[in-house]
Parts: structure tokens; C-alpha cells; sequence
């Protein structure tokens, strides 16, 4: 069980409110990312669910209960930081065991939970080491075996994957996600990366500057960007945004089309540009567009290769029903 | 390596010439103490006997007859590690509050600290003996463990900050997750992390209270006098006894300069409050 | 939720001790600076037990301010503590610079060097005046009376002996009595200091960007501008802290006067304020505050400027 709820949730740091009063519900079995710039307040929401900044204003409830006063090994959660956070003069085995040995827990059944924790991380191996003589990915796990053992109702992820190499960051990417499908239990998991956000997030919560920009699916927020901002924010490469007459023309006083829904065309299309850069990937093809008028430079995504060089002419058509519109104040309009 | 090249000759002969140079004159002096200590005192001023004399160990054999060595060593011993215990077991606690939980006025808090290691000692020292009479502590080893901790506090605190500020609060604050109550804290994980930095503030506490010269000397007079004192007390021989003041000398200072030997590198980081490493 | 209470709790030890050590011998000398209050004076029994029935008001200060020793003292405080800093900074940064990089022994010679720094200062002052300076017995007086010798025989020799005839007698220094006694304090703090100052650039100079070096070569840097331009800049820092703790030592100087010269000559004011407490312990306070004031002049300084790069 773990279904988390924010009430009127604030925080100041001095006079600085960095995140003003919000709501917000996390079900049970949820995995929810929070994702935003860096500064936007999501580590901040996530240290104060975890007890580790107390709260300005409000209160937050775990399965129906106020936990506001509760310390934070109290809240039935467990945490996994960015820097893996692991105790550096303990083995892997201590490591792990630590948070039941602070419960109190029997040696017998603390060894027991140890040894299945690390047999579904494949620890098992490194039980004796210590965190100094483990690889970056290995330590991850380690953080990871000591949040599972203590049966939380909750996992907290603070950016878990950024100290990672690329290549690895996609594995463990995949790992917590399955863990996800097989354990069941709710988790939130902070990053600024919307990659990781829109392949492991069931529900994403976009932050900035402490403001809760929009919540949904993933598949919502790249279809139906509430705003501008999540709008730039989500999808990669950027959706191309700009404001002018042509945005009037849709009735609209910013326009915004996503790269991949831009047809292109060397002979003729509705917006005329000049090639610049264009990032050959095999699979894809991403051109950047200038002298269009219409933006400093537009981005297009092509499947397959396409024969353009730098300073051709180029032609681009939006697919209509792929143009999202927003008003003055940046709101969606439908 | 061009760098290299230009100076060859100089890395090769000047420097290391240079630098031995360098570290035999300023250890000279001890190297001197040393040598007299092994003189007679009749040797010890004779220009014949500079260099070339007739070892002896009479002056080693009779510090206790002529100074009572033992017995202001035994002080020093009792005094500077029983100052030392204390001082740590204050300055533990403080250093981890202000390192893990800062207030806004924990930089000023230890600025603060650190100004009153700039109170001249001498413009308070009538008051503390009028007080330790007063209490009937003068010449005691209560006193002087009592001042030797305070006057060292500031440095414990400053030195065990800098070290505490090294551990990632992650750590701790994982800690906080998995359970772990304020003495598991500092007891877990706060003392096994920040061992070497506690034992080099420790060793240098320790060091600072044996040869701390002002407050031990004024106020001692017999029963809690330090080696300092007993130097201190015979320091114009006016060349009577430079054998043996050189060997009771020798026997205050050696074992500290060899203690001194093993911690220079956290000596190096602890006196500058981590600033350089 | 991080308890606000306990951090608190864990530091009031701490601050209390430190407040009472400060606040009370201070308070108490505050009061003394403002009676009559002396060990012995048989006219006036009364004045031996401090009671404010014994109100001098300012007259303590006015005394210490009339004395003549009390300038001589200041000016020898300051004195002593900017010279021994300005010595050991130099001396550091040559030396440091010298055994930084690798040679044969490096490691010994290490040891050899920061040895001073652990010798007791009561010891260091007795070493230095009496085995070291001394005008007849020690190293000193020895070598200029073998200089001495030396050219008293070759007077005798011939030809040249009308020339070494033209030499004066040598005459050996005594550190004990005369202005010089403040440079035989000089000389023994700095001993014990430089190796602190060598210690702490040393650290400082193994942490200097080697690469930034390989870019100023190329940028045809020459060893001086090197140093200056890029070495020097980068022991800013260190310099400060060395500055900074060594002044926080050097203020209340004590030991090695005593030993030198019981005073003579040379008082600084801690020891002047230690020879009026042998009877006017009203003067001795009065002087003990103007101290106070002068380490807070110095304090606020060097606090502010260095506690900044401290605290980063």
C-alpha cells in the first residue's frame, strides 16, 4: 500500500517561497516522475514526501494518514539518492542489512532478507566488498538492495541514474522499470531527464519554479501540452515554437509543431528555409532549418536519410492536426 | 619535456644540494639539544668539546635527581590527554550540529569561536587566579585540564567542522531513511567516516596542550606544574648546565616531535580548516 | 523532520563554556580597570581587596597611557608579530617552492623541516638564548671568538698580517638585554613558524593545475612569470590562513619574551601587562583591555578577510 497525498504542500527557504502551495495524489502501485529544469522544486517535493525538509504549509498523508510530523524512517518509505548515498565503511552486506538492524530485526531473518534482496539485484557476489571496490552500476544496486529490504510502501528515486555512464543509465533504466512491474508498489522518481521520464513514468508531474505545470500520462503530455512550457519541455528534439502572424493565421498567438510532424520536401511545401546542420543518425535525420521567418532555426525529424547539405533550399509542410495552439498566456487552446 | 630540459641542471645538482641545505639548518637547532644533551655540562660550554667529546648518558640518568622529570612529565601527560578527552567530547557534538544541521547564524557562531582564541590570554589572567584561588583550584590539574580544553575548543571545533563538512549529508541523510536516531548518527556513522580526521584533531589538541607555555606556567606553582614550567623555571643557567637543560629539554620535546612526524599531512588540512589540501 | 531542538542542544556545551571563559575573566578585568586594586601598599591596606568603594574611574588608563613603556610596548607587539609574519610568508613560499618538486630525500628532508614547529616554545626559548645565542657559551659567542682567534693569528703572519691588523676585534651580540632581544624572538618564532608556512604552501602548490602551466609555457610563460602570474595568485589563499593563525598565536606572544629577556627592552604588551600585575593589578587591567582592543582591530581585519574564503 502507498498512496500519497499532498495537501496545500509550500515551502520557503527564508523569504523565498520555492514552492508555493500545491496538491497533488500519487495512487498506490503508481510510478510517478517528477521532471522539470534543475532548480524547479522537484527534489525539494521529494525530500519533503521523504522527511527530509519539513514543510512550510500543509500536510502530506501516506494511505490516509498524516505523516507531516512523522520522522522520516517513520513514513514506511525508502530512498534511493543520487549519489547512491551508501555507507562507505560497511560492507555490501551491512549496507543493506543496515535499515533492519536499525528496526531492530533479528540477525537470522536480517540475513535472509539480505540474501534474497541481493540474489534479484545480483549482488551476491559482492556481499564482502565494500562500496569503494564496486563500479558505479554496482553501488546503484546496492542503494537499490538497501531500499528493498526494508518492504517499503513507497520507493523514493533522487535522480538515481545521473552519475551513470549513457550506456548503463539505459540498462538500469530498464531494471527499475521491471522492477516496478513486479513489485507493485508505488514509486516516485525525480529527474530532469524527460527521456527517462516519458519510457518509465505512469503519471508525470512537470515542475517549474516550484509550480506544477501539468500532470498526466506520458502520452498526454506529448499529445496535449497544457502549456508552453510543457510543451517544450517534453519531447525530444524540442517542438519547434513561435509566435508572428503565421501563428495568427491558426488563430493561435504561439504555434508549436513537433519535429516529427513536419513533412519536407526540396521542391515545394508551405515554409521555405535554408538547411544548416543536419545530424545524420541512420535511422533518423534531424535538420536544422534557418531563414524560414518564422523562427531562428526550426527543427525537423525524418525517418530514414534524406540527400541535403548545408545552405540548400528546403521546403516544410506541419501536418495540420499536428499543430498544437496556444493563447496569450501560454494556455492550450483546443 | 621542454619544461624539463631548461632546468636540468638545477633539478640535478642545485636543488637537492639546496634543499638539503635548507632542512639540515633548521633542524640544526634540535640536532644541537640533541648533541649537548650527550655532553657533560663542563664539555657542553668548552669550544674544544664542540663536536668532539665523550658521549655520556649521566645527564638522561640523573634528570630525575637534579629536575624531578617524572614528575612534571607525569602532569603534562595527565593534563594535556585529560584535556584532550575533554575537549573532544565537547567539540564532537557541536562540530556535528553545525556541520549537518547549519542555522543561519552557524558561520557567525564559529567566526565567533575563533575570535576568542584572539582574547589575549594575558589581559584575563589576573581574574582567572583571583577566581581559581577563589575556588581553591589554583595549582591544580582540574584548572589547567579545565583552561587547556577551553583555549583549544575553538580549534577542535573549527578542525572537526571542516572534517564533519567532507561526508556527504546524503549519507546521513540516508541514515535518517534506514532508521537511525542522533547517538546512531554520530555513533554509526559520523565516528567510523570521520575517524582519521577525530584522531588527527586529537593529535593535535594533544599536542598544543603539552606545549602550551602561558596559562600552565602561571598558574602552577609545584603540584600540577607541567614540563613547561620545569623549563620554563630553569631558563637562564647562564651556561652552568647546558647538559643537562639540553637532555630534560630532549626528553619534553622528542616524543612530540616524532608524534608531530606522523600526523604533518592532517596537520596541514586540520590548521586550515580544509581551506588547502 | 529535522528537529531544530536537538543541533542546538549539542552545541550549547560548546558556546556556554566558550561564553563563561570570555565573558567572566573579561567582565572581571573590565571591573579591576576601574578601581584601585594592588597586592601590597602598606598606606593603603583597603586597596588590596577589589571593591568598587575603590572607584578610580578612568585613572588606570591614564596611568597606563602616561607610562612610558606602554607605547614602546605596542609598538613592539606589532613589531614582532609583522616581522615574524613577514619572514615566515617569504621564507615559505622560497622554501616551499624549492622542495616541491622530487629530489633525493625529499621525504627526510620534510621531516627535517617541519621538526621546529612541534618543539615546545619553552624549550625553543631556551635553546635558542642560551645554547644557540649566548655572547660567550653558546654557538654564537663561540664563533666570533673563533673568528677572533683566527685573525689574531694571522696578525702575526707575515705580509699579510699588516692587513688583517686593520680588522676590528669581533664582538659578539648579547640577545638578552637590549632592543635585540627582539630579534632574538624574531629569530626563534620564525624558526618555529616557517616550517608551519613551508607545510601549509607546500599542500597548496601540489594542488596547482599542472596543465594551466603547460598552456602558460606555450603561451611562452618563462619561470619568473610563472611564479608571479600564476603560482603567487594561487597561494592567496594559503598566504591568508598562514597570516591569519599565526597572528591569532603571535598576539599573545608570551614564552619566548619571558625567557629572552624577562622584559628588558623588548616588552610586548602581554608581558607588560604581566610585570604591572606583580602589585597594580588596576594598571594591569587597564593595560590588559587596550590589548583587548588591539586584538579586535586585528581580529575584525583579518576575520573578515579570511573568514570569507573560509567559509566557502
Amino acid at each position: 500500500m502507498g498512496r500519497i497525498v499532498l495537501d496545500q504542500v509550500s515551502k520557503c527557504f527564508g523569504d523565498v517561497e520555492v514552492i508555493p502551495p500545491l496538491d497533488l495524489t500519487i495512487e498506490d502501485g503508481e510510478f510517478a516522475v517528477f521532471v522539470g529544469p534543475s532548480g524547479c522544486g522537484k527534489s525539494t517535493l521529494l525530500r519533503m514526501i521523504a522527511g527530509l525538509e519539513d514543510l512550510t504549509s500543509g500536510a502530506i498523508a501516506i494511505d490516509g494518514e498524516d505523516v507531516t510530523e512523522v520522522p522520516p524512517s517513520k513514513r514506511g518509505l525508502a530512498m534511493v539518492f543520487q549519489s547512491y548515498a551508501l555507507y562507505p565503511h560497511m560492507t555490501v552486506r551491512k549496507n543493506i542489512g543496515f535499515p533492519l538492524r536499525m528496526e531492530k530485526m533479528g540477525q537470522a531473518e536480517i540475513d535472509k532478507r539480505v540474501e534474497t534482496a541481493s540474489q534479484s539485484l545480483n549482488l551476491t557476489d559482492y556481499l564482502d566488498r565494500k562500496p569503494g571496490q564496486l563500479s558505479g552500476g554496482q553501488r546503484q544496486r546496492v542503494a537499490i538492495g538497501r531500499a528493498i529490504v526494508r518492504d517499503p510502501s513507497a520507493f523514493l528515486f533522487d535522480e538515481p541514474l545521473s552519475n551513470l555512464d549513457a550506456a548503463l543509465r539505459v540498462g538500469m533504466r530498464l531494471e527499475i522499470s521491471e522492477m516496478h512491474a513486479r513489485m507493485k508498489t508505488t514509486m516516485i522518481y525525480v529527474t530532469h531527464d524527460q527521456v527517462e521520464a516519458m519510457t518509465m513514468a505512469d503519471k508525470i508531474v512537470v515542475l517549474q519554479a516550484g509550480v506544477i505545470e501539468q500532470v498526466g500520462s506520458p502520452l498526454d503530455l506529448y499529445h496535449k501540452p497544457q502549456n508552453v512550457f510543457v510543451a517544450g519541455f517534453i519531447g525530444s528534439p524540442k517542438m519547434n515554437l513561435f509566435s508572428g502572424p503565421e501563428a495568427a493565421k491558426h488563430g493561435a498567438h504561439t504555434i508549436g509543431i513537433r519535429p516529427e510532424h513536419t513533412d519536407v520536401n526540396t521542391t515545394d511545401g508551405m515554409w521555405e528555409g535554408r538547411v544548416g546542420v543536419a545530424e545524420h543518425l541512420g535511422s533518423d535525420t534531424f535538420i536544422h532549418i534557418h531563414d524560414t521567418g518564422l523562427a531562428d532555426m526550426l527543427t525537423v525529424r525524418i525517418t530514414g536519410d534524406i540527400a541535403v547539405k548545408h545552405g540548400d533550399k528546403i521546403f516544410l509542410t506541419p501536418q495540420a492536426d499536428q499543430i498544437h495552439k496556444f493563447d496569450a498566456q501560454g494556455l492550450r487552446i483546443e | 619535456m621542454a619544461i624539463v630540459a631548461q632546468s636540468s641542471k638545477f633539478s640535478t645538482y642545485g636543488r637537492p644540494i639546496l634543499a638539503w641545505g635548507v632542512g639540515l639548518l633548521f633542524f640544526f637547532p634540535i640536532f644541537w639539544m640533541i648533541l649537548t644533551s650527550f655532553k657533560t655540562d663542563a664539555d657542553a660550554v668548552k669550544p674544544e668539546h664542540l663536536i668532539f667529546f665523550t658521549p655520556t648518558l649521566e645527564n638522561y640518568l640523573n634528570m630525575t635527581q637534579n629536575y624531578d622529570y617524572w614528575r612534571f612529565a607525569r602532569n603534562s601527560v595527565i593534563t594535556a590527554v585529560s584535556a584532550t578527552v575533554f575537549t573532544l567530547f565537547v567539540s564532537i557534538p557541536a562540530a556535528y550540529a553545525m556541520a549537518f544541521n547549519p542555522t543561519r547564524r552557524t558561520k557567525d557562531v564559529l567566526m565567533w569561536m575563533l575570535s576568542t582564541k584572539m582574547l589575549p590570554a594575558a589581559a584575563v589572567l589576573y581574574p582567572m587566579i583571583f577566581l581559581a584561588k577563589g575556588i581553591g583550584l589554583y595549582d591544580t590539574h582540574i584548572l589547567v585540564i579545565a583552561v587547556l580544553s577551553l583555549i583549544n575548543l575553538p580549534i577542535a571545533i573549527w578542525m572537526l567542522f571542516t572534517y564533519f563538512k567532507e561526508i556527504p549529508k546524503d549519507i546521513i541523510e540516508a541514515g535518517k531513511m534506514d532508521g537511525v536516531n542522533t547517538w546512531g548518527e554520530i555513533k554509526e556513522i559520523l565516528i567510523p567516516l570521520a575517524w582519521g580526521g577525530i584522531a588527527s584533531t586529537a593529535l593535535l589538541i594533544f599536542i598544543f596542550c603539552w606545549n602550551e607555555a602561558y596559562w600552565t606556567v602561571r598558574l602552577t606553582t609545584v603540584d600540577a606544574a607541567t614540563l613547561s614550567k620545569l623549563i620554563e623555571g630553569n631558563r637562564a643557567p647562564e651556561g652552568l648546565f647546558f647538559g643537562r637543560l639540553s637532555a630534560v629539554s630532549t626528553a619534553a620535546v622528542g616524543p612530540i616531535v616524532v608524534l608531530g612526524w606522523f600526523c604533518q599531512k592532517q596537520l596541514v588540512q586540520g590548521l586550515t580548516f580544509g581551506a588547502v589540501k | 523532520m529535522p528537529d531544530r531542538k536537538l543541533p542546538r542542544l549539542l552545541q550549547a556545551p560548546a558556546v556556554l563554556l566558550l561564553l563563561v571563559w570570555m565573558l567572566v575573566p573579561l567582565g572581571m578585568t573590565l571591573y579591576f580597570s576601574f578601581i584601585r586594586y594592588v597586592l601590597n601598599n602598606l598606606r593603603h591596606p583597603e586597596w588590596t581587596t577589589p571593591s568598587p568603594s575603590n572607584w578610580r574611574g578612568f585613572g588606570n588608563y591614564q596611568f597606563v597611557l602616561n607610562s612610558k613603556d606602554f607605547l614602546l610596548a605596542i609598538q613592539n607587539s606589532l613589531f614582532i608579530v609583522c616581522s615574524i609574519l613577514f619572514l615566515t610568508v617569504t621564507l615559505g613560499i622560497l622554501i616551499a617552492v624549492l622542495i616541491n618538486k622530487a629530489f633525493p630525500g625529499q621525504g627526510i628532508v620534510r621531516v627535517l623541516l617541519i621538526s621546529p614547529f612541534f618543539v615546545m616554545p619553552a624549550v625553543n626559548a631556551v635553546l635558542w638564548i642560551n645554547m644557540i645565542l649566548d655572547p660567550v657559551l653558546g654557538l654564537q659567542g663561540i664563533a666570533v671568538s673563533g673568528i677572533n682567534d683566527v685573525v689574531d693569528g694571522l696578525r702575526q703572519a707575515p705580509v699579510l698580517g699588516s692587513f688583517f691588523s686593520l680588522w676590528p676585534e669581533f664582538e659578539p651580540i648579547s640577545f638578552r638585554a637590549t632592543q635585540t632581544s627582539a630579534i632574538a624572538v624574531i629569530m626563534m618564532v620564525t624558526w618555529q613558524w616557517t616550517p608551519f608556512a613551508v607545510l601549509i604552501f607546500m599542500t597548496s602548490l601540489q594542488s596547482e593545475d599542472q596543465q594551466q602551466k603547460e598552456a602558460a609555457v606555450l603561451d611562452g610563460a618563462g619561470t619568473w612569470s610563472q611564479f608571479r602570474f600564476l603560482t603567487l595568485p594561487h597561494l592567496g589563499r594559503p598566504i591568508a590562513i598562514v597570516v591569519m593563525i599565526q597572528a591569532i598565536f603571535h598576539l599573545s606572544l608570551y614564552a619566548e619574551i619571558e625567557i629572552v629577556s624577562r622584559g628588558n627592552g623588548n616588552k610586548n604588551l602581554p608581558y607588560l601587562i604581566g610585570e604591572f600585575a606583580n602589585n597594580n593589578i588596576g594598571a594591569a587591567s587597564a593595560t590588559g583591555i587596550f590589548a583587548v582592543i588591539l586584538a579586535n582591530i586585528v581580529a575584525i581585519f583579518l576575520l573578515r578577510a579570511v573568514g570569507k574564503t573560509l567559509m566557502e
